[in-house]
């Protein structure tokens, strides 16, 4: 479903990502996890076609992002960090307007923009101006239409941030629900709990490396620690001294590289 | 819980193929129409609900607005026509010849924000859909945003011309397709350059756009000098006059989309002529606008397709750029700003040096500053190759007064009107600051005040020397020049509090709308105003040596009115225009501002 075939991304002289292999095999909520400037936006923007690998191919669904843009972003859902909407739009048009660039049929899209509607508890404001939002309706007006196309790849930077308990122990549960009817997620996330809950797979980025990528479980086996929290095992992964680029500890848990 | 009883819609890859697709370029457009329609439906709906009456203020200042440029017009165009006709022609290529570079910039311009800058590009570069297809939906916005001032100030001219000449009524009908096909070839002129310098020339685009407007600024001053530098040393005569029109027909070229648009205009409004002759106008007239239409359309095609080829490539590559790293360099005015003073003034002073700073280093601002104010200045400066009498040197004085007024208040409705409004979506810090509102407000006043002032003032110095004029009469323009300063500012910040727009984030389109008109038609009133009071005294002066013969004093109104008294009186009334055109708005803006609810 997603691929990243040795991707290295620079800005300037500066590597963002380097080498970055990477396969994300369909119906997986995959979590990529990394301190702050580790290369995990750089590496979203590549997912979702707003930035280019400067080496490498990113594929979704076996469609290249440079290649075959809008292909792959028939296939692909976004939720980004900082939600965009119209805001002299409502919730409602601004649904039927994604619904429309999917090219969903009207009936088909009708039913679909209920559904979502429902899922996300919008019915109450679906119709007001989405000025008037709060952050957390906003990202849920936000996921209401990256869903709404029943994508095969979902990609998330940051999904939580403004969502109430309730929100987001709906997004969760919706999660789990599609990737087991076969949606791929991709999830870029400070919130290490959640990652834990729900991750089938985690990727831990540093310095725009990828320094570990298997199960929380493996991770536990291979780090050596008293701790057995993803906490700090991840402080312990992230605060490693690197050393020589081609020595780069990554650790490389699953065999789904 | 609620919010799961949906889950049963799940979908599988195989019904995601079946039930979403690519969609056509013809579907594409149609969305991206009835997005915009959705949008300015709900906008409209706003205003009329929630502002109806600055609505009505707005469309009845506009209105006045329109009329007096009508009227000014009609009675230029009548002028012309009894004397000069064929000058018409020549005014007609020069104005529509300088007003095509400016589209260029200021589509290219507005593009480069719209297609590379915006959050909506974002989402929308995120989604099936053509960049070609963005780039159309974003180049409509650039277009009407570039172009509007062109309909408000182009229609009263080019209907006042259609009077003057016993046009027929199809030459009214023909306006709107005119401007409208005139204007989309400047405007996808401005989108393929800015397209082309992001995707391949990447961090050199600064340089490039500063070259290209040094290009833009050293024809207008070859021009200028080639008009004025070599004016005949006895002023203005047949021979000079004659002079400016060979060497302002530069602008009369066949090859230039202003030349179609000004001869169309021309033949479109020909109706004096036999009748047999009328069809052949007409005919001609629609020959023109085809020649505009098919040439708008051809390069609106290039810059389409050169979005299909190079959009995403310049978003990514301006995405991916490293945010040049500033030094630091404490600049001394700054320090010695904010330590000067007491301590109760310093947070003011704060705000000042903050407000200074970003000013700094926002090159579109401190650029179009030195522009504007540059080209004026260059003027002035040649007005010493011509020889004047005192009654055309006091003339020209007072319409360079009206000119830099009209230039501050381009400056302090495009870039100090907004400045309320941007602080919008950093209010949280303003907010805790332990500074009053109030003081917030006025500190956009004086940032604007004073920055206004030293330009404004030195410039008519300069205008005042280079024309030799008396030292009185320098006094009074000054003053005028401080008054225009004062209530510029007090209008633009003003009716920025009063109106915010806290959401919006580009400056130009918070310009753009209604606050940013109204401010402009109320400063361009404001300005009238000024200029006109402090005129008359000059002005009966000049009436009454003309109506009064030789006497060298004269008396009864025009003696009072001419004297220091009506001088004083004039600077009076100037002084409570000012006075009202500076504290009524800021009072507006102040109360606004202390009840704001971000």
């Amino acid at each position: 479903m997603i691929e990243f075939d040795n991707v290295t991304r620079t800005y300037g002289p500066k590597p963002a990502v380097t080498d970055l292999s990477l396969r994300i095999p369909r119906g997986e909520l995959f979590a990529l996890l990394g301190p702050n400037g580790a290369g995990k936006t750089t590496t979203i923007k590549m997912l979702v076609g707003l930035l280019r690998p400067s080496r490498g191919a990113v594929r979704i669904c076996g469609h290249d992002l440079v290649k075959e843009t809008r292909a792959a972003h028939l296939h692909t859902g976004y939720v980004p960090d900082e939600p965009t909407l119209y805001d002299k739009l409502t919730g409602r048009e601004f649904l039927w307007f994604i619904a429309d660039m999917f090219g969903l049929p009207r009936s088909l899209a009708a039913e679909k923009i209920g559904r979502e509607i429902d899922h996300f508890e919008l019915a109450d404001c679906a119709d007001d101006l989405a000025e008037s939002y709060s952050l957390g309706m906003r990202q849920r007006l936000v996921f209401a239409a990256a869903l709404l196309h029943d994508p095969d790849v979902l990609v998330l930077d940051e999904p939580m941030v403004g969502l109430d308990p309730r929100t987001v122990r709906i997004v969760k549960d919706l999660l789990k629900a599609r990737t087991r009817a076969g949606m791929t997620v991709f999830m870029s996330t400070h919130t290490l709990a959640m990652a834990e809950e729900l991750a089938d797979r985690v990727g831990i980025m540093v310095r725009g490396q990828l320094r570990f990528l298997g199960t929380v479980a493996e991770l536990r086996d291979q780090v050596a620690t008293e701790s057995t929290s993803l906490e700090n095992l991840y402080l312990e992964i992230t605060t490693l001294q690197p050393v020589a680029a081609s020595d780069t500890p990554v650790v490389r848990a699953t065999g789904a590289i | 819980m609620n919010g799961m009883n949906g889950m049963n819609g799940i979908s599988t890859s195989s019904s995601h193929e079946e039930s979403c697709h690519l969609i056509a370029v013809e579907a594409e457009s149609r969305v991206f129409s009835g997005l915009r329609a959705a949008i300015a439906w709900q906008t409209l709906r706003s205003m009329l609900a929630e502002a109806r009456l600055r609505l009505a203020l707005v469309v009845l200042l506009s209105a006045v607005f329109w009329g007096l440029l009508y009227g000014l017009f009609f009675e230029a165009f009548s002028f012309l026509d009894s004397i000069h006709a064929e000058v018409i022609s020549l005014l007609f290529n020069a104005f529509f010849s300088s007003l095509m570079v400016m589209l260029v910039f200021s589509t290219g311009i507005l593009l480069y924000g719209n297609m590379y800058c915006s959050p909506e590009t974002r989402l929308l570069l995120t989604l099936p859909v053509r960049a070609e297809a963005i780039f159309a939906h974003k180049f409509i916005d650039a277009m009407w945003f570039s172009s509007w001032g062109f309909i408000l100030l182009g229609s009263p001219m080019l209907v006042a011309y259609g009077i003057v000449r016993g046009a027929p009524w199809t030459y009214y009908l023909l306006l709107l397709p005119f401007m409208v096909s005139f204007a989309l070839i400047p405007a996808s002129v401005g989108g393929i350059l800015c397209m082309a310098v992001v995707a391949w020339l990447g961090r050199l685009r600064m340089h490039a756009l500063a070259m290209l407007v040094a290009v833009a600024a050293a024809g207008a001053v070859w021009l200028g000098w080639s008009l004025l530098g070599s004016a005949v040393a006895g002023g203005v005569t047949t021979e000079w006059f004659d002079t400016v029109i060979t060497r302002l027909s530069i602008a009369e070229q066949k090859f230039l989309p202003s030349w179609w648009l000004s001869s169309g205009l021309m033949e479109a409004a020909r109706w004096r002529v036999q009748p047999e002759a009328r069809f052949a106008s007409l005919s001609e007239a629609v020959k023109f606008l085809a020649v505009l239409v098919s040439n708008g359309l051809l390069l609106y095609l290039l810059a389409w397709r050169l979005a299909r080829s190079s959009y995403r490539l310049g978003f990514s590559q301006l995405v991916g750029e490293m945010p040049a790293r500033r030094q630091r360099r404490i600049a001394w005015f700054d320090e010695a700003l904010s330590a000067a003073g007491t301590a109760r003034g310093r947070p003011m002073r704060l705000l000042l040096v903050k407000d200074l700073r970003l000013f700094r280093r926002d090159i579109a601002q401190w650029s179009q500053f030195a522009i504007f104010f540059g080209l004026l200045g260059l003027y002035f400066f040649n007005l010493r190759s011509f020889n004047y009498n005192l009654v055309y040197a006091s003339m020209i004085s007072f319409m360079n007064l009206a000119v830099a007024g009209l230039i501050l208040s381009t400056f302090t409705t495009r870039f100090v009107y907004p400045m309320i409004s941007l602080e919008g979506r950093r209010f949280w810090i303003l907010g805790l600051l332990p500074v009053h509102r109030d003081q917030i407000v006025w500190s956009k006043f004086l940032f604007s005040f004073i920055g206004g002032l030293l330009p404004c003032c030195g410039l008519l110095c300069l205008s005042d020397s280079m024309l030799g004029i008396s030292l009185g009469l320098v006094g009074v323009h000054e003053i005028c020049g401080v008054v225009l300063c004062m209530g510029l500012s007090g209008i633009a910040v003003g009716l920025g509090a009063w109106m915010p727009d806290l959401r919006e984030p580009s400056p130009a389109k918070i310009a753009a709308g209604f606050g940013g008109t109204l401010c402009l038609v109320l400063s361009s009133l404001f300005i009238v105003a000024v200029v006109t009071v402090a005129a008359v005294p000059t002005y009966l002066t000049m009436f009454s040596e003309v109506f009064g013969g030789k006497s060298p004093s004269p008396t009864g109104i025009f003696g009072w009115a001419s004297g220091p008294l009506g001088t004083a009186t004039s600077l009076l009334i100037v002084g409570v225009i000012g006075t009202i055109a500076t504290f009524v708005p800021l009072q507006l803006g102040l109360r606004a501002f202390r009840r704001l609810e971000p």
